[in-house]
This record gives structure tokens, C-alpha cells and sequence, in this order.
């Protein structure tokens, strides 16, 4: 794992172990250096002392060439086994005695060397005068003493430095253990609690704060984050309720509407129905009996009364066929839909040849596009179909050149069926008022209607689940757009 | 070549037979001088620290120059080293030390009297000279020159003599008469 990747508490106990391990390995090697330092000057101290007591004890020997005294002086050396050598050179360089006794060639130098101490090849050598007062100068003193001591004072130094840095960084370890607390514990909490915060996505945790330090702010301010996170989701949750809440208050308010509307309708649907019937039977009385009174006593009026009574006859026809459209109006809302595939083509082209069968005197261009087809109930579409192309061949009446076209065009995913022509047109300002019942743009003088037709038409249409709208300019003709 | 050999051997042999002599009275006149080192007259013989130290030699003087060469040049402190060849009885008094030739071996007896009680260190290689009241006596011992000393009679003459001569050299009594 790369040391970015460890834990925090891994990092700082690393941190305080190397910078205490580091302290205690300078610390050692200059307690190491020192004691050796230290300990070969003592070495060098203790054996220029030693040098110096044999020295003065040799100055009779030397003077009087006493071999026998020298060696015994020098005999005394045998007490520390660390000395390895020693030599008494007379006043000519010759070697008096030396010790040990028989000593290795190459222990002891043929002749005396400058006064002094040195380390050389494992050794303090040392050469000192032999002197009895103060100038008279009666030979030297060579001594030699291995330095196992230092190297064992070494080796003792390093074992405690070795021990003591062992024992330190555990404690070290320890210490540092128990006191990365503080600063691992707060960040630690916050990783905790972030991670369940984010992932329970419950934002009604709180980090515990330790301290006022800059971990306590930081704690302080990720909890204010979350207080704010939790308010917001709060609020948006109660705009959502009470957006719900709305909704379904409206729902249910329109559903009633619905329903009163439904029911009004029905209502108004029933007696324009009964009244439209209960019209019919003394209306076929008036026309009934001005007709008997034109045809049996029609000789005995003159040209006036005859007039009149033909306009009272006209006036009622006029009115049966008002009432029939009323009633028409009134079974297509109260009529049962059968829902089937029809042929809206075919059924435009019957109703065409019905169209041209029944008033040749007025020929009008009718262009029916082949294979339009819709779902819907076969006898309200003919209704429909009926009442627009009827529509169209009236209002072309004036037209010299009259021309209908039956199409559908495809808008936005929805099949629109056009029927347009180049008729009477109308007024787009009056646009809204086509569909209404007994709402009329032209005269009856102009062209004949009950201002029913339209009415019926939209009716079926919205029966159907579908739009319809018109387009027209005044004397170029009118379009006629709807959809099922 | 054989004659070469020839030379080579009688010269080492003559070397041989003048060296002893030579190296005998070098030695003693070193031991001499050295004696300054580890002796103390008590009560100073002169004021001036400066005055010479003074190695009387009585009887014929077997060092020749030795002992002059010897002493050249040294001090002991800020004093200088004088030889006198001494003929009288005396001219003893002024001396330090005082060697006492073999020639004079007969009256010795005579010449420690007149030293008594001075602080003056006698010196001799005569036979028996500690036991008959010198101070200290060169004895040889296989080619080797050792000390007598006998202690009593510097005691007497107020004279010390450093425990580490004392230590190098044997240490003899005056036999009681």
C-alpha cells in the first residue's frame, strides 16, 4: 500500500516514530562517539600516568645500568593485562630491559622515538623521558598497551545505545499510539460520519466535536452543512406534500365539476330532447291543417290569403327541420359509441354520390384522397363526414369553379383530416363562435341552415376523444382540421 | 683474503682488549656525575646557588679526560660540574664528591677521617671501601659495575642518598670494631 494510501492513524504514528527514531539515532551515535572519544583520551591520560610513575621509578636504574631493577620496574605492568609492552632505552638508545622479558621481535623498537602517545595498529604507544630533576635527562621509556579497552568500551556503548533505542522506541510507539488520538480521533469521526451520511443519505447525523482547534471548526462547519442539507430536503418535502395535497384537492374539485356538468348536461340533453318532441306534434298540426285549408279552401281566399298561409306552411316546415336537427343534436350526445375500423374514404364517397344524386343543379369538384381510414363508431363519423362535406358543397354555391378536397396530413404523431375548400370562407374573428348551437356567420337568404350541423359535429368529435378547428378567409374559401 | 680475515680479527681482538678499560672508567665517570642527581647535601656548602658542584678526584686519576668530557656543558639545577685533582689532604673540604683512587687505597682510613662529619659523598673503587667507612663503592661483577653503599656513614656525614640509588645498589654496614 503506498504510504499516501495509509490510514491516518498509520501516518502519524510513522511521523512520531521516525522523528523520535531519528533524535535517538543522532542522540546515540553522539553518546557513541563521545564515551569513545572520552574513553581513548582517558586510555591516553591513564597511560601517560602509568608512564610516568615508571618513569620516575627507573631514573636509578637507568642511571646506573641497573638490567636487573629495570626489569623488575618493569615486571609491574604484568597486573593489567592490556599492557603489551615496555621497553627503558638508556642514554645512548640502547635497550636496558624491556618487558615482557623475552619480547617478540617487533615488539619493542631498536631505538627510541620522539616523546609522545599515539594510536598505531591497535596500540597506544607512548614514548616519555626518563629524567631525575629538572634537565638531566637519563633515557626514554617505551610503552605499549593494546586497545581492547576502547573497543570494548565501544561495544559496551553501542549494546546500551542499541538497548536504550530499542526501549525508547517502544515507548516511543506506545506514546505515540496514545497521543495521535486527539488528532486521528475528530478526523476519523468525520470520515464516519460523512460515509453514513452519504450513504444512508441521512443528513440528521452530527460529527462529535473534541476541541476548539482547527479539527473542531472543521467539525463545525461539515455539521452546519448537513443542518443545512437537512433543512433544505425538509422544505422540499413539504413543497412536494403540499404540491400532492393541491393536485389531489383539484383532482377531486374538477372530478365533482365533472360531474355536475355531466349531470346538467344530461339534464339540458333530456328536455331539449322532450321538447323538441312535444314541438313536433302541434307543429304538424299547424302545417297539417294550413295545408287542408290551402287545398279545400284555398278557392275562396284571394292571391294574400293564399300567400300567407304558403309562409306559415314554409315557416313550420322550416321549424320541423330545426327541431329534427335539435334532436340529432341531442342523440348524438345521448347515443352508445360502438368503437370499429371505418373507412372514411368510401363512406366520403357515398355520401358525394348521395350529394350529386339528389341536387344535380349545383355540380362542385369533390377530391377524396383514397385509404383514409379511423376508429370510431361508423354512424357518428358518418354524421360527421355528412355535415362538413354538406358544409363545403353549400357554401361553394356561389363559386364558379366549386372544388372540395377530403386529405389528411400527419402532425406531431396525430392523423389530422382536412376538409377545405375554396367556398364562402368566413371571418377568423369569429373563428370561436363555428361551433355553436345556432350560432351562424351568413344569412339564412344567403345560405340555408339551422346553425345546428357544427354543433353536432363537434360534439361527435369530442365524444371521440379528438379536436376540431377551422381555418377560413372571407370569400377564399374555409378548412376544415379535426382529429379521433 | 686470509690476510684480510687476519687483519679483521687481531683489530676486533685489540678493540677488544682496549674497550674494557675504556668502557670501565666511562662508565664510572657517568655514575659519578649521575651521583649528583640522587644525593642531597643537608647543609649547603656554598650561598651561591650558582656555585659550582665540585667532583674532587684524590690519588692518581684513572679517568684522564673521560671524566671532564663526562661533565662538560652539565648542570645540576643552575650549578655547573668542576673537576679538581686533588694532592693535598686540604684541599678535600671544598669538594661534593670526592673519588678516592686506588692509589690511595692504603690511607683510606686516614683520608675518611679527615672527611668526617662533612657533607662530602665519598667515592671509591678500592677494595672493601663501603665496609671501612666509605660511602658508596664501585664494585665489578661480570663486566658489570654494581653499588655498595653503605648508609650509616652518609647518615654521619649528613649526607642523603635518594631511596631509588639506594634501591640499584647493595646496601653494607661498617663492622663493628
Amino acid at each position: 500500500m503506498a504510504i499516501r494510501d495509509w490510514p491516518i492513524k498509520r501516518k502519524l504514528t510513522a511521523i512520531l516514530l521516525l522523528i523520535s527514531g531519528l533524535v535517538l539515532v543522532l542522540t546515540s551515535a553522539a553518546f557513541v562517539t563521545y564515551e569513545v572519544v572520552t574513553f581513548r583520551q582517558t586510555m591516553r591520560n591513564n597511560l601517560a600516568t602509568r608512564a610516568q610513575i615508571l618513569a620516575a621509578n627507573s631514573t636509578a636504574a637507568l642511571a646506573f645500568a641497573n638490567e636487573a631493577d629495570a626489569r623488575e620496574i618493569l615486571a609491574a605492568l604484568k597486573a593489567d593485562p592490556h599492557m603489551v609492552a615496555a621497553a627503558l632505552y638508556g642514554r645512548d638508545g640502547r635497550v636496558l630491559a624491556a618487558y615482557p622479558a623475552a619480547a617478540a621481535a617487533g615488539l619493542i623498537p631498536a631505538a627510541p622515538e620522539p616523546d609522545g602517545y599515539r594510536f598505531e595498529g591497535g596500540r597506544l604507544v607512548g614514548f616519555t623521558p626518563v629524567a631525575q630533576g629538572a634537565n638531566q635527562r637519563l633515557g626514554t621509556l617505551y610503552i605499549a598497551s593494546d586497545t581492547k579497552a576502547v573497543s570494548d568500551a565501544l561495544r559496551l556503548s553501542g549494546i546500551i545505545a542499541i538497548v536504550v533505542l530499542a526501549i525508547a522506541m517502544l515507548a516511543a510507539y506506545a506514546m505515540a499510539a496514545a497521543l495521535q488520538g486527539p488528532i486521528s480521533a475528530p478526523i476519523l469521526a468525520l470520515a464516519e460520519t460523512a460515509t453514513a451520511a452519504s450513504t444512508r443519505q441521512d443528513y440528521s447525523l452530527r460529527a462529535p466535536k473534541f476541541g476548539e482547534d482547527e479539527l473542531g471548526t472543521l467539525t463545525d462547519a461539515f455539521n452546519q452543512m448537513l443542518g443545512r442539507i437537512e433543512e433544505q430536503k425538509t422544505e422540499l418535502q413539504q413543497h412536494a406534500m403540499k404540491l400532492e395535497q393541491r393536485v389531489a384537492e383539484r383532482t377531486k374539485e374538477l372530478e365533482r365539476r365533472a360531474v355536475e356538468l355531466q349531470a346538467a348536461n344530461s339534464e339540458l340533453d333530456a328536455f331539449a330532447y322532450s321538447v323538441s318532441h312535444d314541438l313536433r306534434a302541434p307543429l304538424r298540426s299547424i302545417d297539417g291543417f294550413s295545408q287542408v285549408l290551402l287545398e279545400d279552401y284555398g278557392a275562396q281566399l284571394d292571391e294574400g290569403g293564399r300567400d300567407s298561409l304558403q309562409r306559415v306552411r314554409a315557416a313550420s316546415q322550416r321549424m320541423a327541420t330545426l327541431i329534427d336537427d335539435l334532436l340529432k343534436l341531442a342523440r348524438v350526445t345521448r347515443a352508445e359509441m360502438r368503437t370499429e375500423r371505418v373507412d372514411l374514404s368510401g363512406m366520403a364517397r357515398d355520401i358525394v354520390a348521395d350529394i350529386e344524386r339528389t341536387t344535380p343543379d349545383h355540380q362542385v369538384e369533390f377530391a377524396i384522397a383514397p385509404g383514409l381510414e379511423a376508429e370510431g363508431d361508423v354512424r357518428l363519423l358518418r354524421v360527421v363526414l355528412d355535415n362538413l362535406l354538406r358544409n363545403s358543397w353549400k357554401y361553394t354555391g356561389k363559386q364558379p369553379q366549386p372544388r372540395v378536397e377530403f386529405t389528411a396530413v400527419d402532425e406531431n404523431g396525430d392523423r389530422v383530416f382536412v376538409i377545405k375548400d375554396n367556398g364562402a370562407g368566413f371571418d377568423m374573428k369569429y373563428a370561436d363562435k363555428l361551433f355553436g348551437v345556432f350560432q351562424r356567420l351568413h344569412s339564412t337568404a344567403e345560405f340555408e341552415g339551422t346553425g345546428v350541423g357544427l354543433a353536432t359535429v363537434r360534439r361527435i368529435i369530442n365524444r371521440h376523444g379528438g379536436r376540431i378547428w377551422a381555418e377560413g378567409v372571407v370569400d377564399q374559401g374555409a378548412t376544415f382540421y379535426f382529429t379521433l | 683474503m686470509a690476510f684480510l680475515t687476519l687483519v679483521t680479527v687481531l683489530t676486533s681482538a685489540l678493540l677488544l682488549v682496549q674497550s674494557p678499560r675504556a668502557s670501565e672508567y666511562q662508565v664510572k665517570a657517568v655514575f659519578l656525575f649521575n651521583f649528583a642527581q640522587f644525593v642531597d647535601w643537608r647543609s649547603p656548602p656554598a650561598q651561591d646557588p650558582r656555585a659550582p658542584l665540585l667532583i674532587g678526584i684524590l690519588g692518581d686519576d684513572p679517568f684522564g679526560a673521560i671524566l671532564d668530557e663526562t661533565v662538560r656543558g652539565e648542570r645540576l639545577g643552575e650549578r655547573p660540574f668542576e673537576i679538581r685533582r686533588l694532592r693535598q689532604l686540604r684541599d678535600i673540604e671544598a669538594c661534593n664528591i670526592l673519588f678516592i683512587s686506588r692509589s690511595e687505597n692504603e690511607r683510606v682510613e686516614q683520608i675518611l677521617a679527615a672527611v668526617q662529619n662533612r657533607p662530602i659523598l665519598t667515592v671509591s673503587d678500592g677494595d672493601d671501601f663501603a665496609k671501612r667507612g666509605g660511602m658508596i663503592q664501585f664494585v665489578n661483577d661480570k663486566n658489570r659495575i654494581r653499588l655498595r653503599i653503605n648508609v650509616e656513614a652518609a647518615q654521619a656525614a649528613n649526607v642523603t642518598i635518594s631511596s631509588k640509588l639506594l634501591r640499584v645498589a647493595e646496601i653494607v654496614r661498617t663492622p663493628p670494631r
